[in-house]
């Protein structure tokens, strides 16, 4: 069980690091939802299932309609793309630095006495349900003006220009 | 090495995601590029949200926090999308060095 | 305790129905009251404080929980708590949004129920965020702020206003990881992000663990950063220029302090005499004072320079809450007070100057004050109140920060805060001289006085700001009846 977490890990990285250093931006947004698949699979063996399933509904699948569409309304011609934005080049040293880092941080969790991570313990006797719908009402309600603000943004933000009288 | 347990493994690879998030928010010049690095970055909280409640024990608290943030973070790639494409609009690419109007 | 239930749930309520009814009645109508409506919510917002603030004075009550809409049966289940700061912030919440509205019914044309609905769940993430009793339900609600306010920059999609939002959105949300990365940490010692439990269980600064002090660190980088302090400030001029001048002062007036400064606030009451904390945010404030005010003196733009300026008075804001005690922490929310007055009316100025002359530049300006007199004076008025000229309200909020400056021992500290007013009078002395003394230009010959509801609230402001200066020895004396200086 702990080695499936270990290899889920390093895949989770993998990705993000193709994501981000991806020269086509389409590829980008393909292994981000690959890369979120892999966290729903480490959300669910961590015994959080709920979470699995909202994370692999919602990033895994809607974020990921939300970047094609938004690329497929910003055709670019392919060679543009490849002459302007160097990405694969200006973004050549990150694996390099994510090495240095995970070498400091390795030293500092293994030297630095309160860095380390406690180990976990028994999982309170709990329902994820019943804690969502009794105790945290606030944050329900922030969800629902935060869906409200979504809407709002749709409808004024992805309307057609000219009419309504836009500024240049 | 038994100082490095899997919890602390986790805890790593959370640090190394945001930094690779934030080291694409500075480089990168492709507008969308942008949001893939806020995206990346609002993962690894994700993960730090469960790591932490896998570790003291309320693990239905942490979902119930998880869930919340997501939400949030699906509203917010939305609105961010939205500004780039009426960006696209104004000046025919995505390009983040052509916004120099607002100077001083 | 009906009464108070009542009374609270409206803070929630009010902005809701407000939304509601402008989904449902017909457009045309709403066009032209849309106004009215939203200064109708305002008003209810400041009476329900004023009679909150009252009831609960009366009735000797310090601090009252409730819910909205439906009661969960069982455990702690009451997430709203008001006391007394959650009353001050919010009257100030119903002032700057009145007065906003009051700005936009004359400058906003076109959208004006997107421009409502905007305003309404900005209202509703404000209050939320000052009436919360859980950190993680904070970040919710400021989330819910900063999402409000980058639709309300971009709404018009002209090229200046996704330039400002964008720039705004992407170090917004950055700021928001930081936070909730210090959050997810004090979450992993505490077992529960409930204010109490977080204060109990990190009283003994001998507990702390590293990864402690690196959430502290990271919570208060990401509210520096939406408050606007120096070195995190860069978004703050792009974002308050382009925005339309009645979110600017709504920006600039209150959203930058409840984002920014109440969850600093949170903060330092959270975790009461950390030394580090302390150290930190002077040298933060200090440096925004400075900075701020020496990158005012060189812009061109008013709105700019209205910006940098609004950086400034956010480093006296931070140097109040750094001293840790109850007469910095009263000091910081005056101060919060005086600059969101004169703040507001530096931006209707700005708005009357838009108005009648169609630009924002100095460099075209000039010469305005016989044909703006009320323009000038008001413009006049918040210079002398920025700068802590008696009896303006600013000259006490200073001298309120400097007093308990001096009284935690840093002497120095106090010293240098005053010499530094004199940067803030260079810069606003330039502002009123560029644009009001002077010879007046030709092209500027057929500009009038601004008429209507900017030209009502220049006077409104005016007005507030010196009888709340003439009166704030009452003001002190009834705290210090209180007990509470």
């Amino acid at each position: 069980m702990e080695t499936l977490v270990y290899i889920c890990l390093a895949f989770l990285l993998v990705f993000c690091v193709m994501a981000v250093t991806s020269r086509s931006i389409l590829k980008s947004a393909i292994y981000l939802a690959v890369a979120s698949a892999t966290l729903g699979v480490i959300f669910y063996l961590m015994a959080a299932r709920w979470a699995a399933v909202v994370e692999v509904s919602a990033c895994s699948g809607l974020v990921t309609v939300i970047f094609i569409s938004a690329i497929s309304l910003s055709k670019e011609r392919k060679d543009d793309i490849h002459k302007k934005y160097d990405d694969e080049k200006r973004m050549r040293f990150l694996p390099h630095l994510l090495i240095i880092g995970g070498i400091v941080l390795i030293a500092a969790a293994l030297f630095i006495k309160g860095f380390r991570v406690p180990d976990s313990t028994a999982p309170a006797a709990e329902d994820f349900r019943e804690i969502f719908w009794n105790t945290r009402q606030a944050d329900i309600f922030g969800q629902i003006i935060t869906i409200l603000i979504g809407g709002i943004a749709v409808s004024v933000l992805f309307r057609d220009s000219k009419e309504n009288g836009d500024k240049g | 090495m038994t100082a490095i347990n899997l919890e602390t493994v986790m805890l790593i690879i959370g640090f190394l995601m945001i930094l690779a998030g934030c080291y694409c928010l500075i480089r990168t010049y492709h507008m969308l590029k942008i949001i893939i690095g806020i995206e990346v970055a609002m993962k690894a909280v994700t993960l730090f949200l469960i790591l932490a409640g896998y570790v003291n024990g309320h693990i239905g608290l942490a979902q119930a926090y998880v869930i919340t943030a997501i939400v949030l973070e699906v509203i917010a790639a939305v609105i961010c999308a939205g500004v780039t494409i009426g960006l696209y609009k104004k000046y025919g690419n995505m390009d983040i060095r052509n916004l120099t109007r607002l100077k001083g | 305790m009906k009464v108070l239930d009542v009374v609270t749930e409206a803070f929630f309520l009010a902005p809701l129905i407000a939304i509601v009814l402008n989904t449902v009645l017909p457009k045309k109508f709403m066009e032209k009251y849309f106004s009215l409506l939203s200064g109708l919510v305002c008003l209810i917002q400041i009476f329900d404080a004023g009679f909150a603030a009252y009831y609960m004075a009366v009735n000797r009550i310090t601090s009252h929980n409730f819910s909205v809409f439906w009661r969960a049966a069982g455990l702690n289940a009451d997430l709203f708590s008001l006391h007394a700061i959650s009353l001050v912030f919010l009257c100030f919440i119903g002032m700057v949004s009145g007065v906003s509205v009051l700005v936009g019914a004359r400058t906003i044309n076109t959208r004006k129920s997107s421009y409502v609905n905007l305003l309404m769940t900005l209202i509703i993430g404000m209050n939320g965020m000052v009436l919360v009793s859980d950190l993680f339900s904070l970040y919710v609600f400021l989330d819910v702020v900063g999402l409000s306010s980058f639709v309300l920059i971009a709404m018009f999609r002209s090229r200046e206003g996704l330039e400002g939002s964008i720039k705004y959105l992407i170090t917004s949300e950055l700021a928001g990881i930081f936070i909730m990365t210090g959050i997810s940490f004090i979450f992993m010692k505490a077992g529960s992000l409930d204010y109490t439990v977080v204060t109990k269980t990190f009283a003994q600064q001998g507990s702390w663990t590293a990864l402690t002090y690196l959430s502290v660190i990271l919570m208060l980088a990401g509210f520096a950063v939406k408050a606007g302090a120096v070195p995190f400030h860069s978004w703050l001029p792009d974002a308050h220029q382009s925005a339309d001048t009645s979110i600017s002062i709504l920006l600039s007036g209150i959203v930058i302090k409840i984002a920014g400064v109440y969850g600093i606030i949170v903060l330092v009451r959270l975790f009461p005499g950390v030394y580090a904390i302390r150290v930190s945010l002077a040298v933060i404030g200090l440096l925004s004072i400075v900075v701020g005010a020496l990158l005012a003196l060189s812009q061109g733009h008013f709105k700019r320079v209205a910006a940098y300026s609004s950086v400034s008075q956010v480093g006296y804001i931070l140097l109040g809450l750094s001293t840790g005690t109850m007469l910095g922490l009263i000091g910081a929310i005056a101060h919060v007070f005086s600059h969101a007055m004169f703040k507001s009316t530096m931006f209707a100025n700005a708005a009357a100057l838009h108005e009648q002359t169609g630009t924002l530049e100095m460099d075209k300006m000039g010469g305005l004050q016989k044909q703006m007199p009320v323009t000038a004076v008001s413009s006049l008025i918040a210079f002398l109140s920025t700068a802590g000229i008696p009896p303006f309200s600013g000259f006490w909020s200073k001298l309120l920060i400097i007093l308990a400056l001096w009284m935690s021992g840093n002497h120095i500290l106090a010293a240098v805060t005053l010499c530094a007013s004199i940067l803030t009078s260079a810069y606003l002395l330039r502002l009123q001289q560029k644009v009001f003394f002077g010879k007046a230009k030709e092209q500027l010959s057929g500009v009038k006085e601004i008429t209507g509801s900017i030209r009502f609230v220049e006077i409104l402001l005016t007005g507030i700001t010196s009888v709340v200066g003439v009166f704030f020895p009452l003001i002190l004396l009834l705290l210090q009846r209180g007990g509470l200086i």
